[in-house]
């Protein structure tokens, strides 16, 4: 849940997804590329043949109009089926969920076997995911063995995620990824922190802010 | 942040103890020159004295300072430098504290999951248990109701024979029937030819008077007239249960169902007790191509179990045979004003072996076997009744083409 005290108002946002999606990569084309007013180092917990063992995190802020200080820490899970209790762990009191999908045939059941444990982890760590700021990316996007993108969308087309197709590696569709995930964000909780009403911060502002674009 | 979350922005106290720190602001106030302080990222004072001239350098982990570096005798870049070396450990230290606090976590997690999966295991070990016992029972019933369907399948093969039996013994009666009834009326004639001696012999009937012979006539012609009655119904008896077991027609037959009703009912009728009566009440039928002996079977039940529902009753009763054919078929009803029967009864009541009487008294194959030769028949049967109202039960047959 954030985190609000009269100088500033904290967001977590998760990365989740299987193994060597890309998660990670996400986060570190996102420090590259975002310029937010204020914007912290990566920092990437002891890995093993680069494999998340713990988390990465990456924090950006900027201030609202108010003077209030928006920060958005953003985490990585590790993929690795083993490391179940770490993700429960680091997914609790997460605002926000990107789901990070191989867009690979051969790792659709990857994919889903990962969604369905971000369903049930959810539950566990008591978040409601019919309210949760989710959004799903297809990465990978480059590869020739990935999944037409047409293919994707008359199959998840119905779900109530929004979509986005990514080449984290390359820099694409990251930042257009956490920029949606930030609307939904936005949109969840503006009401309850009057941001708009208070903080004099619009729905393209609060993103922007993020982003670096203001 | 969750205050003991591993997500939380930690604090420069939390990160060195106040051991750490000391050992730690010695070493940089060698470096800087004699003075150095550290406040936390409040600008609150952990270490050493903030005097007023010193410069001041914060350094932060993620984007807001956690902790503030003050001297008083070192140069901006001195005071830069040993501000990179305090970054430097405390970045080490928060890698540290949230890779524990994470594990920590984790553990705490893990476990949880182990004790929902123990709870998971006890629960389905449960299941698992009760379901067995469960199991167990039903074999058990199922063993039982074998049982006694074996003994009611024993009673019924024994009937059977008994009525194979009857037919035969019924057969080989009419052969000495026959020639008894003969020898009978031989015998009739032979005790009028006695009677006409009494002319003959005119005067002298002293003997005749003394040995009583005109009784001897008279009862004697009595006794030949009650014994051929005897006979006569005997003859007719006998005749009834060859026609009802069909012993001499087994296969197809072109009749009218109503004489197969007539036949069974007077079968029946000898064994009706007192205060119960049978009534025919029989329209016109078609005739049609039937096995008259099974037939004959299936309305014989039908008919003993109306005498017996009445039997049950305690009271005098009648059971109504009618039949009547309609464009739709031929249709014969039994009725009773026996105790009837309920719903749950009704339900069984085709079922082989479903009876309501104690083992030995049915075997509760009677509607069961009247339903089968309906059906061969290409008929149906149906059952209606209410406790206490007494029974109907309807056969239908196509009309013969």
């Amino acid at each position: 849940m954030p985190e609000l005290d009269d100088k500033r108002l904290s967001f977590k946002l998760v990365y989740y997804g299987p193994a060597q999606s890309g998660k990670t990569t996400n986060l570190l084309r996102l420090h590259d590329l975002l310029a937010p007013e204020m914007k912290g180092e990566v920092m990437t917990m002891e890995t093993q043949d680069d494999r998340t063992l713990f988390f990465d995190l990456l924090p950006l802020g900027f201030r609202a109009p108010s003077g209030l200080l928006i920060k958005c820490r953003l985490f990585t899970v590790p993929g690795q089926v083993a490391h179940d209790g770490t993700r429960k762990a680091v997914l609790s009191r997460a605002d926000g969920v990107a789901f990070i999908a191989d867009n690979q045939r051969s790792q659709e059941t990857n994919n889903a076997e990962s969604f369905r444990s971000l369903t049930e982890n959810c539950a566990r760590v008591g978040i409601d995911i019919e309210h949760l700021p989710l959004l799903v990316q297809f990465n990978k996007c480059d590869l020739p063995t990935a999944v037409p993108e047409a293919e994707i969308r008359s199959r998840w087309g119905s779900t109530p995620w929004p979509l986005q197709f990514a080449s984290a590696l390359n820099g694409l569709g990251v930042r257009e990824s956490f920029a949606t995930l930030l609307a939904l964000l936005y949109r969840r909780q503006n009401a309850e922190y009057a941001l708009a009403e208070q903080h004099g911060l619009s729905e393209a502002a609060f993103v922007a802010g993020l982003l670096g674009q203001a | 942040m969750n205050p003991s979350g591993f997500d939380r922005e930690w604090q420069l106290g939390e990160l060195l103890d106040s051991a750490q720190l000391s050992r730690l602001g010695a070493a940089l106030a060698s470096l800087l020159g004699g003075d150095c302080a550290i406040a936390d990222g409040n600008g609150q004072p952990l270490l050493g004295h903030i005097a007023p001239t010193a410069r001041r350098q914060a350094i932060a982990l993620e984007l807001e300072p956690v902790a503030i570096l003050h001297s008083a005798s070192a140069d901006d870049r001195q005071l830069a430098a040993a501000g990179e070396l305090l970054h430097a450990v405390l970045r080490a230290q928060v890698r540290f504290r949230m890779a524990s606090a994470l594990h920590l976590e984790a553990i705490a997690e893990d476990f949880e999951s182990l004790k929902r999966e123990h709870a998971h295991l006890l629960e389905s070990e449960a299941r698992y248990r009760k379901l067995a016992a469960e199991l167990d029972a039903r074999v058990k019933a199922q063993v039982a109701q074998l049982e006694e369907r074996q003994q009611m399948l024993y009673e019924a093969e024994k009937l059977a024979s008994v009525g194979q039996l009857a037919a035969g013994m019924a057969h080989e009666i009419n052969n000495p029937l026959g020639f008894v009834r003969s020898n009978l009326a031989s015998f009739q004639r032979y005790l009028t030819q006695f009677a006409a001696l009494r002319g003959r012999l005119s005067a002298d009937l002293a003997a005749w008077q003394e040995l009583d012979l005109d009784f001897l006539v008279e009862d004697g012609g009595d006794l030949l007239r009650e014994s051929d009655q005897g006979l006569e119904r005997i003859a007719r008896i006998v005749g009834d249960l060859k026609a009802f077991s069909n012993v001499d027609r087994a296969s197809e037959a072109f009749t009218d169902p109503n004489d197969c009703i007539r036949q069974a009912a007077a079968v029946i009728e000898a064994q009706l007790p007192a205060g119960i009566s049978l009534q025919l009440d029989l329209l016109p039928l078609p005739s049609i191509v039937c096995l008259p002996g099974h037939l004959k079977q299936a309305l014989f039940n039908i008919l003993r179990n109306a005498m017996q529902a009445i039997t049950d009753s305690g009271q005098p009763g009648t059971i109504k045979v009618s039949s009547e054919a309609t464009v739709s078929g031929l249709y014969i009803r039994i009725r009773d004003t026996g105790i009837g029967m309920r719903p749950e009864q009704i339900e069984h009541a085709f079922e082989p072996f479903y009876t309501t009487r104690p083992v030995g008294h049915g075997v509760g194959l009677g509607l069961s076997t009247a339903r089968s030769i309906v059906l061969a028949h290409s008929g149906t049967v149906s059952l209606s009744s209410q406790p206490d109202a007494g029974t109907t039960v309807t056969m239908t047959f196509p009309a013969p083409p």
